[in-house]
């Protein structure tokens, strides 16, 4: 059984006067533990809606969504649900319940009543998995916008759980703190075998996962590897970007020089250096001939 | 249009919290600049910014802000005034809608430079108008209906109803999706043609390069230089000292040019680089 098991969900909410808007239709998808998966799609596409429904914090109208086995909809389930399944928010702001940062990062584990021991060591670690053990002691009032989303981060690492659902959390961070929120997720999937399911705008990030999903209008619209960044269009008809390695890569070919579909921007630049190399060569035997270099889909 | 002189900034001054955010800024902005300022969190972007309208006042023998021609260091100042020539846009600004439909939201500002009804009709119609939106339909509807660019549309058109001639945005895009990006940064362009001076922070290094004729560097609450685009992103010696990353166009054309070829490092703008790929692509063809 899948680790998170989505089934035909539908899911409305209300905007007031008796409308309702469609958040999501029909959706279903599964995630094993272990995977690191991208959410993709443009705002109002419905990424949010399916976060929240995960560990329950809403219900679906239609299908069922089970974690570990247990269902989102069983109210005795939602503790342990919780436990397994952490989500990082957008908003710092709203996720700060203490005046001192690591009585914040402690508020988790002290509800799963750790021992005390464990606790401090568990809060050591998380706060230094996102670079701010010397914020320790601060007031979490007094930090910036990015150092608060780094605590947020290290409050749901301190639970250790399964897996972590990321909800644009690092749309608020400089490049410096989304690279190393960024190191931190993947290394926590690698060594911990951490499940990831990170919504994001940023097409490097999503890049950088193992499998993508795109949500548009509340419709899984593609769900596959990185090979899926090898057709543009699945993204830009869903209103999104792509890599910036990937649209330079595109736009190159169209005027004749072949790279592939380098997904970050070493590759590009290792493709680009062999597509030069050898189109000097073949201008030599045969003309105008494309040459595939490299391609990394 | 703006100058700031050795302006030090302390928060919590004489407690136990004190903290210095900002430590001898000196910062020319002129008339007609889309003025860029970066740096990483903490770095005293904010508290700089918030200096220019007045909503933090220069602390005392702390140095000297003036805003076209006010001198905010002064003791007394006419803060309306100073909140007539400068329009600040938030971070995530449709957080601060409130009113229940889009034309009084809009209308809140002229309303309270005090202009009549008539104007601060005419004034929120225009502002609606000029972000893109369709008057008729939005402005009896709640701001809170609205999706959430629409409503940073909203936000934004509450500024520009009051007509400043100095707009400061702290992050305007953030938490967008690329399209919603792109509509925002479009946007300000057109406002620039009314609003000339525009001052912005952001975290995104490839819209600074690309809409910015200047940025300011910043690092633990100092200004480490202004530079324009190129003279930052082509020069390895002020990236490195300033701690900044490089847009990602700009990373790739150095990094290909240290794997030796031969193109401009400090390339901002895609289309150039592919032009430039191209160019050495047929070079090579006729060697």
């Amino acid at each position: 059984m899948p680790f998170l098991d989505i089934k035909s969900v539908d899911y409305a909410y209300s905007s007031g006067d008796d409308e309702y808007i469609q958040a999501l239709q029909s959706v279903s998808l599964s995630i094993e533990r272990g995977e690191f998966v991208a959410l993709v799609g443009c705002n109002g596409s419905g990424k949010s809606t399916l976060a929240r429904l995960c560990n329950g914090l809403i219900l679906p109208d239609r299908g069922f969504i089970t974690v570990d086995g247990m269902s989102t909809s069983d109210k005795k389930s939602l503790y342990e649900i919780r436990k397994r399944i952490g989500v990082v928010f957008q908003n710092p702001d709203n996720q700060m319940v203490t005046s001192i940062v690591e009585d914040d990062v402690a508020f988790g584990p002290e509800n799963l009543g750790l021992a005390p021991a464990e606790i401090r060591e568990r809060v050591d670690w998380a706060l230094n998995c996102v670079g701010m053990s010397e914020y320790a002691k601060s007031g979490p009032l007094r930090l910036s916008g990015g150092q608060k989303q780094r605590v947020a981060i290290a409050g749901v690492l301190a639970l250790k759980p399964q897996m972590m659902i990321l909800d644009e959390a690092t749309g608020m961070l400089d490049p410096d703190g989304r690279a190393e929120v960024m190191n931190v997720v993947e290394k926590l999937n690698r060594e911990e075998n951490m499940a990831v399911l990170m919504i994001t705008h940023f097409m490097e990030e999503a890049a950088r996962a193992d499998r993508i999903i795109i949500l548009d209008r509340g419709h899984i619209v593609a769900d596959g590897g990185r090979e899926l960044f090898s057709t543009p269009e699945i993204f830009t008809d869903a209103g999104l970007d792509l890599p910036i390695s990937v649209r330079l890569a595109q736009k190159l070919r169209a005027r004749g020089l072949d790279l592939g579909a380098p997904l970050d921007i070493d590759s590009f630049v290792s493709s680009a250096l062999s597509a030069l190399d050898v189109d000097r060569g073949e201008a030599v035997s045969d003309g105008e001939k494309n040459h595939n270099g490299g391609g990394e889909v | 249009m703006i100058s700031v002189q050795k302006l030090s900034y302390v928060y919590s001054p004489k407690t136990p919290f004190m903290s210095q955010a900002l430590f001898n800024v000196d910062l020319e902005i002129e008339e007609g600049d889309f003025f860029g300022i970066i740096g990483n969190t903490g770095a005293g972007k904010s508290t700089l910014v918030s200096h220019f309208n007045a909503l933090t006042r220069v602390q005392k023998k702390s140095g000297t802000v003036i805003v076209d021609g006010i001198d905010l260091s002064s003791k007394r100042i006419n803060v309306k005034s100073v909140r007539e020539r400068v329009g600040m846009v938030f971070q995530y600004p449709e957080h601060q809608l409130f009113d229940d439909t889009v034309e009084k939201d809009v209308m809140f500002g002229p309303k309270n430079l005090g202009l009549s009804v008539d104007e601060q009709k005419k004034r929120a119609r225009e502002a609606i108008e000029l972000v893109g939106l369709n008057y008729a339909e939005v402005a009896e509807r709640s701001p809170f209906e609205l999706s959430g660019g629409q409503k940073r549309r909203v936000a934004l058109a509450g500024v520009i109803a009051m007509k400043p001639k100095i707009l400061v945005l702290d992050e305007p895009t953030a938490g967008l999706d690329p399209v919603g990006k792109r509509a925002v940064m479009d946007l300000i362009v057109k406002i620039k043609t009314m609003c000339p001076t525009v001052v912005m922070i952001s975290h995104n290094m490839d819209e600074v390069a690309s809409y910015c004729n200047k940025i300011a560097v910043m690092r633990r609450g100092a200004v480490v230089g202004v530079y324009t685009p190129r003279e930052l992103f082509g020069s390895q010696e002020v990236i490195s000292s300033c701690g900044v990353r490089l847009p990602l166009v700009t990373e790739i054309a150095s990094k290909l040019t240290d794997s030796g070829l031969d193109i401009d490092p400090s390339i901002t703008d895609e289309d150039e680089l592919v032009e430039a790929l191209l160019a050495l692509k047929e070079g090579r063809r006729r060697a």
